[in-house]
């Protein structure tokens, strides 16, 4: 009877293990995934490799001290042998690990010096990591944008949020502006960071280097297949690590060509890679409204279709800046200014994306990082010209703001610093003031 | 001869009260104050381990700021390496190397008082940090500039901590080789030594070599916020990966530090409830000593990401490897000390056999962690949370937590209870697998380390950890329960508590006198020794 129930637990135990062993009972594939870069196959293979050698030792030793421990008990009346030497088999088990070891270590120099081997690439971007985002730029193209958490899992992810995280499609690993690159090409990646140590990582491409400031590393992919490829900042960066997710979409070298060329006519605005629009919700923090950005030539082409493409846009932020200045058509390069409601609007989406980390949603700060409230503050209510200066060129824990916004963005953002949570400092702030004080 | 009974009486004469253990030379009473601070920190750090898996129960935020969590895992890192295992270790080498040496006290009483009495100002330094204005470190244990540089009031109050522990570590290292290096009992010679004593010496000579470079790694730091100086700041023309080599040089062999008195805790227990002499003794003492040595080349190791060339990766993947080697020999000789002698299973035994099992299991993922393609995977993944705890906590703690239950009833004169010890050494050992165990899996499914909020895909797992971790952390409390009971009562311990127990420490009576050997014990219980048969 005893037994039966035994046999029968075990099978129990045994189907339920495989149960986990195949997945199916978790929400995640329990090992590495494969991935879709020439190079995670050979580490696929590698780990799995080392896998199977460690059980294959862990088999041999655990067997044999469970023969001791079932057989070579006190309990069963075995009596003790007195041995405790025997030097022919501690030269053997001395050898042998030294013999698997070599068999590991060949494979692993080999899919090293590959991994390693960053020459003659197709192309090169640069990856900046940012308390908490990255900044892509593509060398060859002229262009470059940050790429910050989605928010809608931004607003999740809020302390007492409110907000169920299952309901927020790839919580924590969305955002607002992925990194596009052309499949079947090998892409040098270039890495480095503005302020602390930051680490990108994509598990599907085998890829984790560390952003360290004042170094530029380097890693390569060459992508299989097109798709979407999630990762994250792997290296403990601050408040935020959790929040800096990577999104890459890879598309084939013709459409990412298509998306290349949008890039490069959008002044500053980022192009959606699936519809080839700029993009209306997410973070603008890059985009100047087409009549202020300094650098536009020619007004976006696409601009003036960008309110009829909400396609993927399930909270449309309030009407975005770029949509309420009208495509002018020309652009003013001088004496532009703007209105209080424009850069009020524009100067909550910049806080938001970029100071609320710190100085809170809520504009309290945060005591516990000692970062001064915005509301109340002394310095937004205080001299316009000092509070310019420390958005520019930062202090302690507080980034220089000026080497990552653009004029635009900063003269909003301090725009609405000054006239909201409270504060009444009823300054507009133009975007040539913002010049002026560099 | 007679002088010393004379010293011996006047001796005796120690205040009684608070000043007892304030002004105490004694070994015992130093080795009980190392092992109760031990056990006061360890319930620090579960608060804050707790804390943190209460947050990761669920995705999303619930409890703290992200911030917080960090200050909670940075403190949970440094209280349980520098508060809780090391000095249990140096607690029980306190209490044990006087009388495994047949010595009558520490070479050096007067320090070893001060060692002990630094560490509660230490602590209460670096604790103190969490009431601060901007909050405990939060740059997690390793301290990496130049997040490290972003702390608040709490930066220079870490640092000294660190100082303040660095200096108690070492004054106690110095003591220990004093003591084992001139202590001896005639007739003991080096090799003759028990394992622990062994695995004592060598740790010690490790920390003397690298707490200074500690120091001075959090020192630079220091220089770097007050004083203007550009060690590990790039725009000064410094070099932030500088503080991270500096750090590994001190971290990895600050690893072994952790996990060699384990192995020789490991060394006695199991020959004793094998009733068979422990297979391999000398190269059980050159497998530490090439441990000990490897230790000090293969610190980069936790720094494969970080853009090393690749003449370096491929160095410190292959001295890495190299470890697995006289670890390997270790695990071989244990399991060939226990075949076919004659085994029993009273606590310290479990405990040790779950320590080879857990610690192996450790070791397994650590040479896989060692190839450096499979390493840009796993590193700072929960992979690696695994494998530190399986090396530490199943490692080091529970060997502390054997050792404890093997010699409680020497320093108490009691039995412990051995049913409530068994019921805390099976919670402990199932809650811990179910704690540390699906961590591989999240790290392997991309969960990176030291995040206060998750994909929503990683919640189930997280959830079994979680689970897994206030089970093993209410367990413990039957620790402390086993511990009070065993102190205040209980059968009367013989002087020989072990059957199968070999060595100098059970030809004293339990409990054992004061001053452990006043005279030098006869050759012939040191000619009982079975190392002694070589």
């Amino acid at each position: 009877m005893l037994q039966k129930n035994f046999k029968k637990a075990l099978r129990g135990v045994i189907a339920s293990s495989l149960a986990l062993i195949s997945g199916s009972a978790f929400a995640i594939d329990l090992n590495m995934p494969v991935g879709v870069t020439p190079m995670s196959h050979d580490v696929y293979d590698l780990h799995m490799y080392v896998f199977w050698v460690c059980v294959g030792i862990g088999i041999v030793v655990f067997g044999l001290m469970l023969i001791s421990i079932i057989w070579h008990r006190k309990a069963a009346g075995y009596q003790p042998a007195q041995f405790h030497e025997n030097t022919a088999i501690e030269v053997i088990w001395t050898i042998i690990p030294f013999i698997i070891l070599i068999a590991l270590a060949i494979p692993a120099s080999k899919v090293l010096v590959d991994m390693t081997n960053t020459s003659d690439p197709d192309m090169s971007i640069k990856i900046e990591g940012y308390q908490w985002k990255w900044q892509y730029d593509y060398l060859q193209n002229g262009f470059s944008y940050f790429s910050t958490l989605a928010t809608d899992s931004n607003a999740a992810s809020q302390l007492d949020s409110g907000i169920n995280p299952i309901s927020v499609p790839h919580y924590l690993r969305d955002v607002d502006h992925p990194m596009v690159v052309p499949t079947g090409k090998k892409i040098r990646l270039l890495i480095t960071a503005n302020d602390v140590i930051h680490s990108w990582w994509v598990e599907d491409f085998a890829v984790k280097v560390d952003a360290i400031p004042g170094f530029v590393n380097q890693a390569w992919i060459k992508v299989d297949k097109p798709g979407t490829y999630r990762g994250s900042c792997s290296q403990l960066c601050g408040r935020g690590h959790a929040f800096m997710p990577i999104v890459v979409v890879a598309e084939s070298w013709s459409d990412y060509q298509k998306w290349v060329a949008a890039m490069q006519t959008s002044h500053g605005a980022f192009i959606n890679p699936a519809t080839l629009q700029p993009e209306q919700n997410g973070s603008p923090v890059v985009y100047a409204p087409a009549e202020l950005n300094f650098n536009a030539p020619t007004p976006a082409p696409t601009q003036a279709t960008a309110t009829a493409t909400p396609a993927a846009a399930p909270s449309p932020t309030p009407g975005s800046a770029a949509a309420e200045v009208k495509p002018a058509g020309k652009p003013v390069v001088a004496g532009k200014s703007w209105t209080m409601a424009v850069a009020m609007v524009r100067g909550k989406q910049v806080f938001d994306a970029n100071c609320a980390a710190c100085h809170m949603a809520d504009g309290k700060g945060n005591p516990a990082m000692a970062v001064p409230a915005i509301a109340a503050g002394p310095i937004p209510n205080g001299p316009l010209a000092a509070h310019i200066s420390l958005v520019l060129h930062g202090k302690g824990i507080m980034p220089a703001w000026g080497n990552i916004l653009d004029d635009a963005d900063l003269a909003a953002v301090i725009t609405y610093e000054r006239n909201s949570f409270g504060n009444h400092q009823g300054d507009l702030v133009q975007p040539a003031q913002i010049k002026a004080a560099r | 001869m007679h002088n010393t009974a004379v010293a011996h009486a006047h001796h005796a004469e120690h205040p009684n009260g608070i000043w007892r253990w304030i002004t105490t030379t004694n070994h015992k009473d130093i080795g009980t104050l190392y092992l109760c601070f031990s056990l006061l920190m360890f319930f620090v750090g579960g608060a804050f381990a707790m804390l943190i898996r209460a947050e990761l129960f669920k995705p999303g935020m619930q409890l703290m700021d992200p911030l917080f969590f960090n200050e909670m895992a940075t403190l949970h890192g440094l209280v349980m390496i520098f508060g809780a295992i090391m000095p249990a270790f140096v607690g029980l080498a306190n209490w044990m190397i006087p009388m495994m040496v047949g010595a009558p006290d520490m070479a050096l009483p007067r320090m070893n008082n001060w060692s002990f009495w630094i560490l509660p100002f230490a602590f209460i330094l670096l604790l103190s940090t969490l009431f601060m204005p901007g909050g405990a470190p939060a740059s997690g244990w390793t301290m990496y500039a130049p997040l490290m540089l972003q702390t608040g009031t709490a930066f220079p109050f870490t640092i000294f901590a660190i100082h303040l522990m660095g200096i108690s570590s070492v004054m106690g290292a110095i003591n220990i080789i004093a003591t084992i290096l001139n202590l001896r009992a005639p007739g003991m010679t080096l090799m003759k030594m028990p394992l622990f004593v062994w695995c004592w010496l060598i740790t010690a000579y490790l920390l003397i070599a690298v707490m200074p470079v500690l120091a001075g790694a959090v020192t630079m730091e220091l220089m770097d916020k007050y004083f203007g100086t550009s060690f590990f700041n790039a725009a000064g023309g410094g070099d932030p990966l500088l503080f991270q080599h500096v750090f590994w040089f001190f971290g990895h062999p600050e690893v072994y530090i952790m996990v060699l008195p384990a192995f020789g805790i490991i060394s006695e227990i199991i020959p004793t409830f094998s009733r068979k002499p422990l297979f391999g003794y000398t190269s059980m003492v050159y497998a530490v000593a090439s441990i000990a040595f490897l230790s000090f080349i293969v610190w980069a190791h936790h720094m494969f990401t970080v853009g090393m060339p690749l003449a370096a990766d491929l160095f410190f993947m292959f001295t890495t490897m190299l470890i697995a080697v006289p670890t390997g020999v270790k695990v071989f000789n244990w399991v060939a000390t226990m075949w076919r002698g004659a085994l029993s299973f009273e606590t310290p035994m479990l405990f040790a056999i779950a320590f080879v099992f857990l610690f192996t299991i450790g070791g397994f993922s650590g040479v896989m962690l060692a190839l450096v393609p499979a390493d840009w995977q796993y590193h700072d993944t929960y992979f690696v949370v695994a494998h530190f705890h399986y090396v530490l906590v199943t490692g080091s703690a529970f060997a502390i937590m054997g050792a404890v239950y093997y010699w409680l009833p020497k320093w108490t004169g009691h039995m412990y209870n051995e049913t409530l010890a068994k019921w805390h050494f099976w919670l402990s050992v199932i809650s811990i697998n179910v704690l540390y165990f699906p961590m591989h899996f999240l790290g392997l499914a991309g969960m990176n380390r030291r995040l206060p909020d998750y994909p929503v895909q990683f919640t189930d797992l997280n959830q079994v950890v979680s689970i897994g971790g206030f089970v093993f952390g209410v367990s413990q409390l039957l620790f402390v329960a086993c511990i009070i009971l065993c102190v205040r009562g209980g059968k009367k311990a013989e002087a020989k508590v072990w059957e199968g127990a070999l060595g100098l420490e059970w030809t004293l009576p339990s409990p054992p006198p004061y001053h452990s050997f006043t005279e030098p014990p006869a050759a012939n219980l040191i000619w009982a020794h079975p190392y002694q048969n070589d």
